[in-house]
C-alpha cells in the first residue's frame, strides 16, 4: 500500500559503509536505542548523586479553600525530617513564579489559599521518599473550604472567583476578525451553528517530572538535572523564582527523557522547590520524583478544556462564506506559560478550506483545577475538531454529502503558497490530492467486497447494532513556530498594528560542531530531547554534509547556561531547525578546515578542497584526515579551526510574505504538512462502544529526513488522538472540584488494545521555505485523528442524527445520544 | 509514590532477603514496605527498571519472577524471598538479545521509558508462545503502556523477534545471551522448550 509512498523499512544501521547515497533521507535506525534497550539510559529518575535527599509535598485535599494554619512542629519533630518548608520561608528569601499573563502572583507554595485539589502546600525533606512521605503525613494543615468553579462557562459569570484579587476569572479574552465576517454572514444563503466540547486531556508521558538540584555555596550557583521541557526557553521560571540571574543557575536536561509532549514545559514548580530545599539545606543535593498521583491530579500539566460554539456561513451550492469561532478554555487555577495554545489555532484558522471571513474570540478563564502546560498539537487539535463538526453539520442541513462538501471548499494547489485570512502561509500542498487519494485507498480495501465498508457488510452489522462509518477530510499541521508572536498576550494588542519590522525578534536555532583529537566530530544542541531521536537525525545530517559516517557524529546537549535563550523542541520544529542549523555549522567547519589545511601546505585556500572527511590538495593529491587536522589545530592560531558555531535564522523571517503575520505578532508557522485520514469506525449502539477496525491515512510533511522516524511520530500522534477522540479525560465532580482522574485507571491511555492497524501512505511535498524541503511533523497525529474519528463516528451514527459533538465520546455519551435520539 | 505502610517514628522494622537478581545472590536487609522496583533499582543496580504508574497500570517496571511477568511496582522486596528475578540488564551478557535486537530494528521505541517493561514482557509471551499471531500479541501485551509508539512497531518487532528465535536463531540466542551461568540455566532451558 505504498504506491506514491516512500519504503519506511528500517534498513540502515549507523555504522553501515558510506555509498553514493545520502543519509539524509533514509531510514537509519536509532542511536539511543542500545542505551535504552540495555537498561543503561540515565533518565533523571535514575540520577542518585552521593548524599542526595528526597523531597515529598504536602499538598491541598481541596479546590478551594483558605488556609488558615500550617502546623508543622510534628513534622519537624520527626527524627528523620531533614527540612520542612512553608510559603512563609520562600517569601524570606525568593521570588513567586513567572505566569503566563501579566497581574498574578503565584508562589511555588500555596499562599494563604489553595486553588486546586493537589497544590503543594509545604515540602518536606528526608534521607529517602518512603520516610519523607511519613514525615509528610504528620503536617497538619488547617483549611476553611470555600465554593469551587469548576465549570468554565459558569466561571465566566464570576460567582465565585479564583483570584479575588484579579476580580475576573476571565484572564484574557480577544476577538479577532479578519475581512469581511459580518458581511459575509448576512450574505450567504445559510448559517449552521454548532455547540462542541473538547475534554480536559494531556499527553500523560510515561516519564513523570523529576529534578534533582543541588546549591553550590561556593559559586553561589545553582545546578539542576531534570527533565523540564524547553530548558533554553522557559528557564525563568526558576531563575527569576530562585531570584539569581540565568548564568547561576544550571539545567541540565538529560539526552534521555521518557516522553513530555508539551507537558514538561510546566514542571518550573518542582525544579524550583527542589532548587530551594537544597540550598537551604547548605548545597545537600535533594531529588523530587513525582508520583503518578501526583501527576495526575494536580501536576500543572492538564491542556485544553473547551466548550466551542460554531457558525459557518455557506451558498446554497456549499461554498463556505464566512466562519466565526468563539470558544472557551478552562486554564484551572493560573494561567501557565501555554496561554498561547488559544491563539495557535490561527495559524490554521480555515484549516484546509478556502475561506475569507472569519471571525475568532476566545475567553481563556480560571477555574478551580490544576493549570494547564503544553500537549502536543498545543490547541489546533480542538480547533479541528470544532470546524470538521461545524462542516459535517453543514453537510447534513443542506443535504449535501460531506465528503463532497468539503471537497469543493480546499483551497487549490495553484493557490499555494497560500496566506491565510490570519496571515499565516501554507507553503505546499496539494489538499484535493490528498482528499482523492484517501478516497481511492478506502475504495479499493474497504467499499468492495468483503471489506470493512462492504455494504452488505454494512447493512448488516446495522441489524445487529453496529453502525459502520469513515469520513474522509483533510487536515493540516502548522508547523516550525516562531517564537516572537509567543508574546502577544503580554504585550500591548492595540499598538501592535503599527509595529515596525525590525521590532520582530526571532530565536535562531543554535548548533555548535566541534571535532576531537581523534577526528571524531562532536556536535552539541541546544535543545532537549524527548525520544524523537534527534541525536540520530543530526548524525545523519552531519554525517552528509562532512561525508563521514554517521556512527563518526557525536551528539550531546548544552545546558541552560551555555546555550543561548533559544525555543527548542516543541512546535514541530526540530526537523526543519536542524537541518538549517546543521548545515549552516557544517559550512562553517569545512572553511575552518579549508584554512587549516591551505595553511599548513601553504598554498591559497582555493588551492585545497573538502571531500569525504579529508581535504585534499588540489595539485598534488595529498590529502589530510580529520584526526590530522585536529592535530593540526592543538592550541595554535589565533582561533580555533576545529570547531564552528551557527545560529540558523528562523524560515519565516526570511520570507517576506510572512511580515505582515511577524509584525503584528499573529501565529507565525512557515510549514504546513497535512495529512488526509479515514479512520474506519464501528459504534456498537446498545453497549456504547467505538472501535476503530482499521485507519487509514496519507501524509505529507515533505521531505522525510528519516521516514522511519517521521512513521514512528504520527503513530503515535495517531494513538494519542485515538485516546483524546475515544477515551481520556481529566474529570472532576462538579460540586465539590474534586478530580475524577487521578490513577491510571481512570485517566484511560490507549493500550495496544485500543490503537487499530494504521494504514499510512505517504506523498512528499517539499517546503519551498526550508533548508532540506523538510516540514515540521512532530504534532501530526494528535492533530488531526479526533477531528477524524469525530467526523467518521457522525458518519457511522448519520441514520439515527447522532453526532460526536462531545469528546471523549465514551461509551455513555454515546448511549445517552443514541437514546435521546430514539425519544425524539 | 504514596508509601502504603506509614512508620511514625524511627523505628523501622527490617527484615533480611535474598533473591536471585539476574543470576547473582543478592542479600538485603530491607524495610517490609520496600516495593521490589525499588530494591530492584536502589539496591542491585538495576535501574533499567522503570517506574511509571507504581499502580500496576503501565508495565513500565514489569520484571519475571521464575519466569512469570510481574510488576514489580506491586510486588514488595519480601515477596520475591528466595526468588529468581530477571530484568532487561539480565537479557544477555554483551550484544543484544533478539527481543532487544528486533526493537530497535522495527524502531519500536521512542523516548524508551516503557521499553523495559515491553521487552520484558515480550519475552515472557515468546517463552510461552513462540509464534504468536497479532491477537496473541495483543493479548500478550495488553498491560503495558507505550505513550509514544502507537504499538505499530511493536507488533512488528514482536514478530521479528518471535522469527530470530525461531529454529536456528536460538543457537545464536544462547550465545549471545551466556544465560547458562546467569540463570542457573533456567532461561537455557525454557528456551529449548519454545522449540
Ligand atoms: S510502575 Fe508498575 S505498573 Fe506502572
Ligand atoms: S517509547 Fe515512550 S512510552 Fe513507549
Amino acid at each position: 500500500m505504498s504506491e506514491s509512498g516512500v519504503a519506511p523499512e528500517p534498513d540502515v544501521e549507523a555504522e553501515t559503509e558510506r555509498d553514493e547515497e545520502s543519509f539524509t533521507g533514509r531510514s537509519v535506525r536509532r542511536f539511543e536505542d542500545r542505551r535504552i534497550l540495555t537498561g543503561q539510559a540515565e533518565y533523571v529518575h535514575d540520577k542518585a548523586p552521593e548524599g542526595c535527599l528526597e523531597m515529598a509535598l504536602v499538598r491541598s485535599v481541596h479546590a478551594h479553600a483558605n488556609i488558615v494554619g500550617v502546623d508543622t512542629s510534628a513534622a519537624e519533630a520527626h527524627p528523620d525530617c531533614e527540612l520542612v518548608l512553608t510559603v512563609e520561608d520562600l517569601k524570606d528569601e525568593y521570588n513567586p513564579q513567572p505566569c503566563g499573563l501579566h497581574g498574578f502572583q503565584e508562589w511555588s507554595l500555596a499562599d494563604g489559599k489553595a486553588r486546586f485539589v493537589g497544590e503543594p502546600i509545604a515540602v518536606v525533606v528526608a534521607e529517602n521518599r518512603y520516610l519523607a512521605e511519613d514525615v509528610a503525613d504528620l503536617v497538619d494543615v488547617e483549611y476553611e473550604t470555600l465554593d469551587p468553579v469548576v465549570d468554565g462557562m459558569e466561571a465566566r459569570e464570576d460567582e465565585v472567583l479564583v483570584h479575588a484579587d484579579y476580580g475576573s476569572n476571565v484572564a484574557d479574552n480577544e476577538r479577532l476578525t479578519f475581512g469581511d465576517p459580518e458581511g459575509a454572514f448576512e450574505d450567504a444563503d445559510h448559517v449552521v451553528e454548532g455547540e462542541y466540547y473538547w475534554g480536559r486531556v494531556s499527553g500523560v508521558p510515561l516519564e513523570t517530572a523529576g529534578a534533582v538540584a543541588q546549591y553550590d555555596d561556593e559559586e553561589d550557583a545553582f545546578y539542576v538535572d531534570c527533565n523540564i521541557q524547553l530548558h533554553t526557553l522557559v528557564d525563568d521560571t526558576v531563575f527569576e523564582t530562585l531570584g539569581y540571574p540565568p548564568e547561576k543557575v544550571h539545567i541540565d536536561v538529560p539526552p534521555d527523557v521518557g516522553g513530555s509532549f508539551g507537558t514538561k514545559i510546566a514542571i518550573h514548580r518542582y525544579v524550583n522547590l527542589a532548587a530551594m530545599a537544597s540550598q537551604q539545606l547548605g548545597g545537600t543535593p535533594v531529588k523530587f520524583v513525582e508520583d503518578r498521583i501526583e501527576n495526575l491530579q494536580g501536576g500543572d500539566v492538564h491542556s485544553s478544556e473547551r466548550q466551542y460554539e460554531m457558525r459557518l456561513a455557506l451558498d446554497d451550492d456549499g461554498t463556505f462564506r464566512g466562519l466565526d469561532v468563539w470558544f472557551v478554555d478552562d486554564f484551572g487555577a493560573f494561567p501557565h506559560y501555554p496561554v498561547n495554545q488559544v491563539l495557535k489555532p490561527l495559524s490554521v484558522l480555515t484549516n484546509a478550506y478556502d475561506v475569507d471571513d472569519v471571525a475568532y474570540e476566545y475567553d481563556l478563564v480560571l477555574t478551580n483545577k490544576t493549570a494547564q502546560t503544553a500537549y502536543r498539537g498545543f490547541g489546533v487539535d480542538p480547533h479541528h475538531y470544532a470546524l470538521e463538526m461545524i462542516v459535517d453539520e453543514a453537510a447534513r442541513e443542506l443535504g449535501m454529502d460531506p465528503t463532497d462538501l468539503r471537497r469543493r471548499n480546499l483551497i487549490d494547489p495553484d493557490q499555494m503558497p497560500y496566506k491565510l485570512p490570519s496571515h499565516n502561509i501554507y507553503d505546499s500542498g496539494d489538499y484535493p490530492a490528498a482528499l482523492q487519494r484517501i478516497e481511492e485507498m478506502i475504495d479499493e480495501n474497504e467499499r468492495c467486497e468483503g471489506g470493512l465498508l462492504d455494504p452488505e457488510v454494512v447493512e448488516q452489522k446495522r441489524q445487529e447494532g453496529k453502525y459502520r462509518g469513515t469520513q474522509p477530510a483533510v487536515l493540516i499541521e502548522p508547523g516550525v513556530s516562531g517564537s516572537d508572536w509567543t508574546d502577544r498576550q503580554r504585550s500591548d494588542r492595540e499598538a501592535l498594528d503599527d509595529r515596525p519590522r525590525d521590532d520582530v525578534a526571532e530565536l535562531p536555532e543554535h548548533f555548535r560542531v566541534e571535532l576531537e583529537e581523534d577526528g571524531t566530530v562532536r556536535t552539541w544542541l541546544a535543545t532537549d530531547s524527548s525520544g524523537q531521536g534527534h541525536q540520530t537525525l543530526v548524525s545523519q545530517l552531519v554525517a552528509d554534509e562532512l561525508g563521514v559516517l554517521p556512527s563518526g557524529v557525536e551528539v550531546d546537549y548544552l545546558d541552560s547556561v551555555d546555550a543561548p535563550t533559544e525555543y527548542g523542541s516543541a512546535a514541530s520544529r526540530m526537523a526543519v531547525m536542524l537541518s538549517g542549523a546543521t548545515v549552516g555549522a557544517c559550512d562553517g567547519l569545512v572553511d575552518g578546515l579549508t584554512d587549516l589545511a591551505a595553511a599548513h601546505w601553504g598554498v591559497e585556500a582555493g588551492d585545497v578542497a573538502y571531500r569525504d572527511g579529508a581535504v585534499e590538495r588540489v595539485d598534488t593529491g595529498e590529502t589530510l584526515s580529520l584526526a590530522e587536522l585536529a592535530e593540526l589545530d592543538d592550541g595554535t592560531g589565533e582561533e580555533a579551526k576545529t570547531r564552528a558555531t551557527y545560529d540558523y535564522p528562523h524560515p519565516a523571517t526570511l520570507e517576506e510574505d510572512f511580515d505582515e503575520a511577524l509584525r503584528s505578532k499573529y501565529p507565525v508557522y512557515p510549514t504546513a504538512a497535512y495529512g488526509a485520514n479515514a479512520p474506519i469506525v464501528e459504534v456498537e449502539v446498545n453497549t456504547g462502544e467505538v472501535d476503530i477496525l482499521k485507519f487509514y491515512t496519507v501524509r505529507d510533511c515533505g521531505t522525510m529526513l528519516n521516514p522511519m522516524i517521521v512513521e514512528g511520530q504520527a503513530h503515535g500522534g495517531i494513538a494519542q488522538g485515538i485516546g483524546a477522540a475515544l477515551l481520556e479525560e481529566f474529570g472532576y465532580d462538579q460540586d465539590s472540584g474534586q478530580p475524577q482522574a487521578i490513577t491510571m485507571f481512570d485517566y484511560l491511555l490507549p493500550s495496544i488494545e485500543n490503537v487499530p492497524e494504521i494504514e499510512m501512505d505517504h506523498t512528499v511535498t517539499p517546503s519551498p521555505f526550508t533548508e532540506t524541503g523538510a516540514k515540521g511533523v512532530g504534532e501530526g497525529g494528535m492533530i488531526d485523528a479526533p477531528a477524524s474519528v469525530a467526523s467518521s463516528i457522525n458518519r457511522a451514527l448519520d441514520p439515527l442524527d447522532v453526532t460526536a459533538d462531545r469528546l471523549p465520546f465514551t461509551p455513555d455519551r454515546v448511549r445517552e445520544r443514541v437514546r435521546g435520539a430514539d425519544e425524539e | 509514590m504514596s508509601t502504603d505502610n506509614t512508620a511514625q517514628s524511627g523505628e523501622l522494622p527490617t527484615r533480611e532477603v535474598t533473591v536471585t537478581v539476574n543470576g547473582e545472590e543478592v542479600t538485603r536487609e530491607v524495610e517490609p514496605r520496600l516495593k521490589l522496583s525499588d530494591f530492584l533499582r536502589r539496591e542491585c543496580g538495576c535501574r533499567g527498571v522503570r517506574v511509571g504508574c507504581e499502580h500496576g497500570v503501565c508495565g513500565a517496571c514489569t520484571v519475571l519472577m521464575d519466569g512469570e511477568g510481574v510488576k514489580s511496582c506491586l510486588t514488595y522486596a519480601v515477596q520475591a524471598e528466595g526468588r529468581e528475578v530477571e530484568s532487561v540488564e539480565g537479557l544477555s551478557e554483551d550484544g543484544l538479545h533478539p527481543i532487544q535486537e528486533s526493537f530497535h530494528e522495527e524502531h519500536a521505541l521512542q523516548c524508551g521509558f516503557c521499553t523495559s517493561g515491553f521487552v520484558m514482557a515480550t519475552k515472557e509471551l515468546l517463552d510461552e508462545d513462540p509464534d504468536p499471531g497479532r491477537e496473541d500479541i495483543e493479548h500478550g501485551l495488553a498491560d503495558n503502556i507505550c505513550r509514544c509508539t502507537g504499538y505499530q512497531n511493536i507488533y512488528e518487532a514482536v514478530e521479528r523477534a518471535a522469527d530470530k528465535m525461531d529454529g536456528e536463531g536460538d543457537g545464536d540466542k544462547m550465545d549471545g545471551k551466556g544465560d547458562g551461568d546467569k540463570m542457573d540455566g533456567k532461561g537455557d532451558g525454557e528456551v529449548g522448550e519454545g522449540d
